[in-house]
């Protein structure tokens, strides 16, 4: 599903954020990346939806090189992903509803599938009864949910969060992986930057860790 | 085998654009999705519109007078160059006799006139004829009625053979008319239509640089408007963008914002356009007859109105298509 092979990303201003990063995801399968702040976990899931390109080395996605895409190819690439952001990147002037129906807009379906569709992503996340409500007027968790109803409503092989449980309290930490979980164990790959130790060991899925920018060994 | 494998590749690249867009679903269904995502647009950029009012407002009424400029500057020539045309019909020379020649010295100068070889027709008009001419277009009626005499001399109106086309052979025929003895003026009543005719050509020069100014105008205002809104939308753009929307689904609600401020102020200027012809229709008309042209202002046909507002919609989708296109290449690909 998802493959780096010695991947190097270099900003203009500063040294490497990532140094010869290679690892596999299998179809299905569910990983956490972690890492110290500044490890490189952002930067490494902005390369997948080419927010950033690699300065070096080679990704490919459902086995397509996302070196060989170009610019107009992007759009379709970031159609079959699901990103979940740590600052929720939610539009504060639009509904829930209309929040969790951007990606089935984009993607040119009509309104009667696209109720259908966003009735069901919200009913995962448990926000069915604010579907009418804004943004702004909901709490921190609630707005994250809304952000992962939105990665998952078009049904995404593979679902990248960042930090998805930064603002969480514990209790709704765990509720927000175990729905992870649940996607996964329906076939969907997840790959999730966390910070939070405790919560990934008793998930006990595979785990990824950064540190300045080089991967260490797995065990 | 392996040329035709190449001329392959193009179609199925194509056809797997085609596929990409259009998906798994029915053409049937796509179609659809597709006509309703525009009439969804349509009305809802005109909402977002109608959300900021004075704003738009003001934006539709810079759009509208500049428009409204060159507008009535083309009635202005196009009325101007047909009155000029009706009036150069009645192309003839008037030759005012001396104040104290009286009717018969005139009328005999016409019959001579008449056999003249390059005169068409040659006509008296008596001092007494003229007064009530004057008194009757001119509007000066109740000061004549002061005087006690008649001020206005007789008149031989001439009228030049239609072969008398040059204007340095009329000029001869003037040189000649002066010579007459009892003549005070002889004048060509064309003289000054040449001056106006060349007048209105170097006007209608004018004319096709100023549209070009003003729609370029247009164009400012209206990519100065949504450059803003897309300045207050960027967020938003960005996290479309990040869902893999395509740069023609960003540009789309901006295309039909500027449709709707090109549209709007085209509408306003055919409407600032009619109250000045009628608030003219008045005065212009009464001017007419005193000069015997006889004609309407013209210019709320659909000849002229359809072009102006088509013409505005269309540069206000071009304004706007100019300034999402720079701003998306600016933030590719991201
Ligand atoms: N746009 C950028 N320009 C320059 N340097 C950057 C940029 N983004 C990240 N970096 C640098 O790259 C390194 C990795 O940053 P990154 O955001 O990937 O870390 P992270 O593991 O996500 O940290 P955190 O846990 O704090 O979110 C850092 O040293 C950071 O300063
Ligand atoms: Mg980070």
């Amino acid at each position: 599903m998802l493959q780096f092979s010695n991947v190097y990303k270099r900003y203009p201003e500063g040294g490497d954020a990532l140094a010869g990063i290679s690892f596999r995801l299998k179809p299905g399968e569910m990983a956490f990346l972690t890492g110290h702040s500044g490890a490189g976990k952002s930067t490494l899931l902005r390369l997948i939806p080419l927010i950033e390109r690699p300065t070096r080395g080679q990704i490919t996605v459902g086995g397509r090189n996302l070196a060989r895409l170009g610019n107009r190819d992007i759009p379709h690439l970031r159609r079959q992903l699901g990103l979940i952001f740590q600052d929720f990147r939610l539009l504060y002037d639009r509904t829930v509803y209309d929040n969790v129906a951007l990606p089935l807009v984009i993607a040119g379906f009509g309104p009667a599938e696209i109720g259908r569709r966003v009735r069901a992503a919200l009913d995962k996340v448990d926000l069915l009864s604010k579907e009418k409500r804004y943004p702004r007027g909901l709490s921190g968790g609630e707005q994250q949910r809304v952000g992962i109803a939105r990665a998952i409503v078009h049904k995404p092989p593979l679902i990248l969060a960042d930090e998805p449980t930064g603002n969480l309290d514990p209790a709704l930490s765990e509720e927000i992986m175990l729905l992870f979980r649940e996607l996964n164990q329906v076939g969907v790959t997840v790959l999730i930057a966390s910070h939070d130790l405790g919560l990934i060991s008793r998930l006990g899925s595979r785990v990824l860790e950064l540190n300045q920018g080089r991967l260490e060994p797995e065990h | 085998m392996a040329r035709n494998r190449r001329l392959q590749s193009p179609a199925r690249s194509l056809a797997n654009r085609l596929l990409r867009r259009f998906g798994n679903l029915p053409l049937v269904q796509r179609i659809q999705n597709y006509v309703f995502m525009h009439v969804h647009l349509f009305v809802a950029s005109l909402g977002r519109i109608c959300r900021t009012p004075i704003a738009s407002a003001m934006t539709v009424l810079v759009i509208a007078i500049a428009l409204t400029l060159p507008a009535s500057f083309h009635t202005l020539v196009d009325n101007l160059g047909r009155a000029a045309g009706n009036l150069e019909a009645t192309n003839h020379i008037s030759i005012f006799l001396k104040p104290d020649a009286v009717n018969e010295v005139g009328s005999r100068i016409a019959r001579k006139l008449a056999e003249h070889p390059q005169v068409k027709e040659a006509r008296l008009v008596t001092k007494e004829e003229g007064l009530q001419e004057f008194r009757r277009y001119s509007g000066f009626g109740e000061a004549l009625r002061l005087l006690d005499f008649n001020p206005l001399p007789a008149v031989v109106a001439v009228t030049p053979k239609d072969s008398l086309t040059r204007p340095e052979d009329v000029d001869r025929l003037i040189e000649e008319l002066k010579g007459i003895d009892q003549a005070d003026l002889v004048q060509m009543d064309s003289d000054w239509m040449h001056k106006l005719a060349a007048i209105l050509s170097i006007a209608r020069r004018t004319v096709g640089m100023l549209d070009l100014l003003l729609a370029l105008a247009v164009l400012l205002i209206v990519s100065n408007t949504i450059r803003l809104e897309l300045h207050a939308r960027e967020e938003e753009i960005a996290i479309t963008k990040l869902m893999g929307a395509t740069d023609g689904f960003v540009r789309r609600p901006f295309l039909y914002t500027g449709f709707w401020y090109g549209l709007g102020g085209g509408l306003l200027a055919w409407i600032l356009m009619s109250i000045l012809i009628l608030l003219l229709d008045g005065p212009v008309s009464r001017l007419a007859e005193l000069y015997g042209g006889g004609f309407e202002l013209e210019f709320l046909d659909g000849g002229k109105s359809l072009p102006l507002i088509l013409a505005a919609a269309g540069l206000g989708i071009a304004g706007a298509w100019g300034v999402v296109d720079y701003h998306l290449r600016r933030m590719a690909p991201t």
